[in-house]
C-alpha cells in the first residue's frame, strides 16, 4: 500500500526541495520539479485506485504524540471516497501545475509560487486521506495557510495581502468550531479516529451529535465559503488565476464539504444538523447565484458561482445523498478548473484586464479555442444537457425533492430557482465576454497571444466536464450509476428512491434550456446595444448584488467596526490611561517618596548608628510592653 | 554568697569600670590599654562560667592579637596624642538616653521571664566538648567563618597595599577621595 | 551556685550599650571600632552564660564563631581606617560624607 503514501508525500517532497534549494535551481529545473512531483502523485493515485479492491482499510503510518486520552497518529483512511477524491485532486492539480508554468512564465517569484502550490496539494491530500482528525487538522490548517500565502502572492499590492488576510481570518473563525468539536470528541470518545467516531457515534447523546454536526458544519462553512463565512472567496480572486482554479476546484473549497462527507455517518444521526446543512447549502446557492449575476469581473463571476455550486453540494449532503454530492463535487472540479483556466487565458489575452464588458467579440475571433472551452464550461456549469453538470446537479435536486420534510421541499424550490440563475449568469458571462461590442470602454488595443501550453490544458478538462455525467448516469443501462456502485461500501451512502426521477430531470432540462434562451435574449448578440439593460432597469438591485448582498458592509458594520472601537477603547483608555497610568503613578509615587526621604540622609556614619540605637530601643520597648 | 559570686561581681565591676574609662578616654592609647584590662576580665569570667577554652581564646585573640593590632594602627596613624577638643557632653546625650531606655526595657524584659532568676550552677565544659560541638553541629558555621577570614585577609591586603606612584587616582579605593 | 542568670545578662547588656554609645558618641574611627569590639564581646558573654544556663554547647560554639568574625571584622576595619587616613588625612567619622548625594 505504498501508492497512497506516495500520493501524499510526493507534493510534500517537492515543496521541501523548492523551499530549501529552489533559489539555486535554474527556472526550468524548478518548474520540472514542481510539475513532476504532482504528476508522480497523480500516477501514484492512479496506481492506488487500480490496486483498490473495494475493502476500506486504515493505514497506520506513525504515531504522532500522546497526551492523556489524546493520542493522534498519522493514519490514512483508504476507501472508495478518499481514493477517488485523491485521484481527482492530484489529476486536476497536475493540469493546473502545467498551466501555471505557462501562466507564470514572466513572474520572478516562481519558486515561492510553486513551493506553496505543492504544499497546497499536499495539505489537501492530507485532508482527503487522513483518518485521524488531528492529522486532518494539520492539512486543514495547511490549506488555510497556503491559501493565505497564495492569495496574497503578489504582495506588492496591499489589496492582495488584505484579501489573503481576509481569507485566513474567516477560515480561522471556522477552525475554532473544528477545534471545539475536536475537544468534545476527545473528551467524550477518547479517540480522534474518523472511523472510530463514525462507528461509535450512536453511543453519543443525540444532542451531542447535533452539536458536533453543527460545529463541523460551521468549520466547513469557513473552508467552503458558505453562509455566513463566504465573503472571503470573491476577494480571493486577487490570487494568480491558476491558484484560483486550484482553490475552487481541487483544494480548499471542497475541503469543507469533503469533511462533512467523511462525517456523514455521524451527522446523519441528527436530523437537525442534516437540515441545517441542506438549508445553508440551498440558501448559499441562491444567494451566490444572485451575486454572480451582477459581477463585471470574470473571475468574480466564477468565484460566486463556486460558492453557489458548493452550496448545491451541501444541499445534496444535507438531503442525505452523499453520492450525489460527491458526484457534483467531481464534476464541479472539472468544469470549474476548466472555467478558471479559460478565464486565465482570457485575462492573458486582455493584458490582465478582468472586466468582461471590455472583452467582446474580438476576443472570440482572437482565441476561438478559449471561446469553445468556455462554452463547454458554461454548459456544464449551467447544467445544460447532456453536459456533466446537468446530471450531477439534477441528482442533487432530485435528492432534495425526494427528501421527506416540507422544509426540504422548500429548499428544493430555492435550489431550482438558483439553477435558473446559474444558467443565466453562466451564459451572461459567455455572451457578454465573447459577443459584446465594447464601445469606447478602453481596454487594450491589441490582444496578446495565449500560450499553447495553457490552451492545451483546457481540452482534457473540457472533455471531463462534458462527459463527467458518465460517472453516474441515471437509468438502467449497465454503465449507469457507476459512482453509486463504487461508493456503495462507504459509510453514510444511501440509495435514492426511483420514482419521479424522470419528471424532475425533465424539469431541470427545461429550466436550463429556458435559462439559456433567456440569457440569449438579454445578453445575446441581438441585443448588443442593450447589454446593460437589466442593470439599468434596477440599478439599486444591481449594485446590491454586485456587492454580494452587501454582506461585507454588514460584517464591517456589525462585527469589524464595533470590534475596532472596542480595541481602540481598550488600547487608549483601558491600557493607555488606566493600566499605564496606574503603573506610572506607582512609579512616580515611589520616586517622589524616595526623593523626599533623601533629604533625611546626612551621609554621616553616626546618624545611621543613632537610627540603629533608636530601633533597638524601640524593639526592646515593644517586647517589654508585650511581656508585661 | 559563694566565692564564685564574689568573683563574678568583682570581675563584672572591673569590666564596667575599665570599659567606661576606655570609652570616655581622650587618648587612644589609654583607651586600648583599658580595653585590654576589660577583655582580660572577660576571659576570667568565661572561665568562671565554665568555658576554659574560650577564656584562653579571649585572652589570646581579644586581649592579645586584636588589641595589639589596635595599638599598631594607633601608632601608624600617629593618633597617640590626646584627641584635641576631647569629647563634648552633648554628643553623649542622645546615645546615653537611648541606651537608658534600652536598658530599662531590656531589664524589664529579662526579669519578667521566670527563667532568668535561675541560679547558675558551676560546671566546666572541656575543650574536647567544645571541639566536638564545633565540628559536629556547627561545622558549617566553622567553614563559613574560615572562609570569612580568608576574605578578610584578601580584603585587608588589598586595602592596605601601598598606593602606586603615578597610578590613576580613581582606580584604587585607597586613593579615592 | 554562682549568680542568677539575669545578672549576667544585665552585665552583658550594660557592656553592649556602652559599646553602642561609644560608636555613636565618639567621632574617631578607631574609637568606633573599639565600640564594636565591646559590643561583640558583650554578646559573647551573654552566650557563654546561656550555655551554662541550659547546659548546652551551642552558646560556646557560637562565641567561638564570634571570635572569628571579630577577628576578620577588625582586620578589614583597621585596613579601612588606614585607607581612609591615607585618602583624607583625617580619622573623623563626621567628615567622611562621600556617600551623600549632593543637594541639587
Amino acid at each position: 500500500m505504498t501508492a497512497p503514501v506516495l500520493t501524499l508525500l510526493c507534493p510534500l517532497a517537492g515543496a521541501a526541495v523548492l523551499a530549501l534549494a529552489g533559489r539555486h535551481l535554474p527556472r526550468r529545473v524548478a518548474e520540472v520539479v514542481a510539475v513532476a512531483v504532482v504528476l508522480a502523485g497523480f500516477v501514484a493515485a492512479c496506481a492506488a485506485w487500480a490496486g483498490f479492491d473495494g475493502q476500506s482499510r486504515i493505514l497506520h503510518l506513525a504515531s504522532w504524540f500522546s497526551v492523556g486520552h489524546l493520542a493522534p497518529s498519522f493514519s490514512l483512511k483508504l476507501d472508495a471516497l478518499s481514493l477517488l477524491m485523491a485521484l481527482m485532486v492530484s489529476g486536476v492539480s497536475a493540469l493546473i501545475h502545467f498551466y501555471s508554468v505557462a501562466y507564470m512564465r514572466r513572474d520572478q517569484g516562481f519558486v515561492r509560487y510553486f513551493c506553496y502550490l505543492n504544499l497546497f496539494v499536499f495539505s489537501m491530500q492530507t485532508i482527503v486521506m487522513a483518518d485521524d482528525l488531528v492529522f486532518l487538522f494539520l492539512g486543514w490548517e495547511g490549506v488555510g495557510f497556503c491559501s493565505f500565502a497564495l492569495i496574497g502572492f503578489w504582495s506588492e499590492d496591499a489589496a492582495n495581502v488584505a484579501a489573503g488576510r481576509k481569507a485566513f481570518i474567516l477560515t480561522r473563525i471556522g477552525d475554532v468550531a473544528y477545534l471545539v468539536a475536536l475537544a468534545l470528541i476527545v473528551t467524550s470518545l477518547a479517540s480522534t479516529s474518523l472511523t472510530e467516531l463514525n462507528a461509535r457515534a450512536g453511543l453519543l447523546a443525540p444532542d451531542m451529535v447535533t452539536l458536533l454536526g453543527l460545529l463541523f458544519l460551521f468549520a466547513a462553512c469557513g473552508k467552503s465559503a458558505q453562509l455566513p463565512l463566504l465573503v472571503w472567496l470573491p476577494d480571493a480572486m486577487a490570487a494568480p488565476t491558476p491558484v484560483s482554479a486550484l482553490i475552487h476546484a481541487a483544494t480548499m473549497v471542497t475541503a469543507g464539504v469533503y469533511l462533512l462527507m467523511r462525517l456523514a455517518p455521524m451527522i446523519s444521526l441528527s436530523p437537525a444538523a442534516m437540515l441545517a446543512i441542506a438549508a445553508i447549502g440551498a440558501l448559499t446557492a441562491f444567494f451566490a447565484a444572485c451575486a454572480a449575476l451582477a459581477q463585471h469581473d470574470v473571475k468574480r463571476v466564477l468565484a460566486w458561482s463556486t460558492v453557489s455550486q458548493v452550496g448545491y453540494m451541501f444541499l445534496g449532503l444535507g438531503a442525505g445523498d452523499l453520492t450525489g454530492s460527491f458526484f457534483h463535487l467531481l464534476v464541479h472540479a472539472f468544469f470549474k478548473s476548466l472555467l478558471f483556466l479559460g478565464a486565465g487565458c482570457m485575462i492573458t489575452a486582455m493584458h490582465d484586464d478582468h472586466d468582461i464588458f471590455r472583452m467582446g467579440a474580438r476576443l472570440r475571433r482572437h482565441a476561438p479555442g478559449v471561446f469553445a472551452a468556455m462554452v463547454m464550461g458554461a454548459c456544464a456549469l449551467g447544467g445544460v444537457p447532456p453536459a456533466g453538470g446537468f446530471f450531477s446537479k439534477g441528482r442533487i435536486l432530485f435528492a432534495a425533492f425526494t427528501a421527506p420534510g416540507l422544509a426540504e421541499r422548500l429548499l428544493w424550490v430555492l435550489a431550482t430557482a438558483a439553477a435558473l440563475l446559474t444558467v443565466l449568469y453562466a451564459f451572461r458571462l459567455v455572451f457578454v465576454a465573447f459577443f459584446g461590442q465594447p464601445a469606447g470602454q478602453g481596454g487594450p488595443e491589441a490582444l496578446a497571444p495565449v500560450p499553447k501550453l495553457m490552451l492545451a490544458m483546457l481540452w482534457p478538462l473540457a472533455l471531463l466536464a462534458l462527459a463527467g455525467g458518465a460517472l453516474n448516469l441515471p437509468g438502467e443501462a449497465p454503465w449507469s450509476g457507476w459512482l453509486g456502485h463504487v461508493l456503495a461500501g462507504v459509510p453514510g451512502v444511501a440509495a435514492l428512491p426511483e420514482d419521479n426521477e424522470a419528471l424532475v430531470s425533465a424539469l431541470d432540462a427545461l429550466i436550463s434550456l429556458a435559462g439559456l434562451l433567456l440569457a440569449w435574449r438579454l445578453w445575446g448578440p441581438k441585443n448588443l446595444m442593450d447589454w446593460r439593460r437589466p442593470a439599468a432597469l434596477a440599478p439599486r438591485v444591481h449594485a446590491f448584488f454586485l456587492s454580494g448582498w452587501k454582506l461585507d458592509a454588514l460584517y464591517l458594520a456589525a462585527v469589524a467596526r464595533p470590534y475596532q472601537a472596542l480595541a481602540l477603547w481598550l488600547w487608549r483608555d483601558v491600557d493607555g490611561r488606566g493600566l499605564d497610568g496606574l503603573a506610572l503613578g506607582a512609579a512616580n509615587l515611589a520616586g517622589n517618596a524616595s526623593r523626599s526621604l533623601r533629604r533625611l540622609a546626612t551621609g554621616r556614619v553616626t546618624a545611621t548608628l543613632v537610627m540603629f540605637a533608636l530601633g533597638l530601643a524601640l524593639i526592646l520597648l515593644i517586647f517589654s510592653v508585650r511581656a508585661a | 554568697m559563694s566565692v564564685y559570686g564574689v568573683l563574678f561581681y568583682a570581675l563584672g565591676g572591673l569590666m564596667l569600670a575599665a570599659t567606661t574609662l576606655a570609652v570616655t578616654s581622650r587618648s587612644l592609647v589609654h583607651a586600648v590599654v583599658y580595653l585590654v584590662n576589660a577583655f582580660f576580665a572577660t576571659g576570667l569570667l568565661f572561665y568562671l562560667l565554665g568555658a576554659p577554652l574560650l577564656a584562653a581564646f579571649e585572652i589570646i585573640i581579644y586581649a592579645g592579637a586584636i588589641m595589639v593590632l589596635f595599638l599598631f594602627i594607633v601608632m601608624l596613624t600617629r593618633q597617640d596624642k590626646p584627641l584635641a577638643g576631647g569629647v563634648s557632653l552633648m554628643r553623649w546625650l542622645l546615645p546615653g538616653l537611648t541606651s537608658l531606655v534600652s536598658l530599662a526595657a531590656g531589664t524589664a524584659l529579662v526579669f519578667s521571664g521566670g527563667a532568668t532568676g535561675v541560679p547558675l550552677a558551676p560546671a566546666m565544659a572541656s575543650p574536647r566538648d567544645l571541639g566536638r560541638a564545633l565540628f559536629s553541629r556547627w561545622w558549617l558555621g566553622v567553614e563559613i567563618v574560615s572562609f570569612l577570614l580568608l576574605v578578610a585577609l584578601v580584603g585587608a591586603l588589598y586595602l592596605g597595599r601601598a598606593p602606586r606612584e603615578g597610578a590613576a587616582a580613581g582606580k584604587s579605593p585607597g586613593d579615592a577621595p | 551556685m554562682i549568680v542568677p542568670f539575669g545578672h549576667v545578662l544585665l552585665l552583658a547588656a550594660l557592656l553592649f550599650l556602652m559599646g553602642l554609645s561609644c560608636t555613636i558618641a565618639r567621632r574617631n574611627l578607631v574609637m568606633i571600632l573599639i565600640g564594636v569590639e565591646i559590643m561583640l564581646n558583650a554578646s559573647g558573654l551573654a552566650l557563654v552564660a546561656s550555655s551554662l544556663r541550659w547546659m548546652s554547647m551551642d552558646g560556646q560554639a557560637l562565641t567561638a564563631l564570634i571570635l572569628g568574625v571579630a577577628a576578620s571584622e577588625v582586620t578589614v576595619g583597621l585596613a579601612l581606617v588606614m585607607a581612609v587616613r591615607r585618602a583624607s588625612g583625617s580619622l573623623d567619622a563626621d567628615r567622611q560624607t562621600a556617600l551623600k548625594e549632593d543637594d541639587r
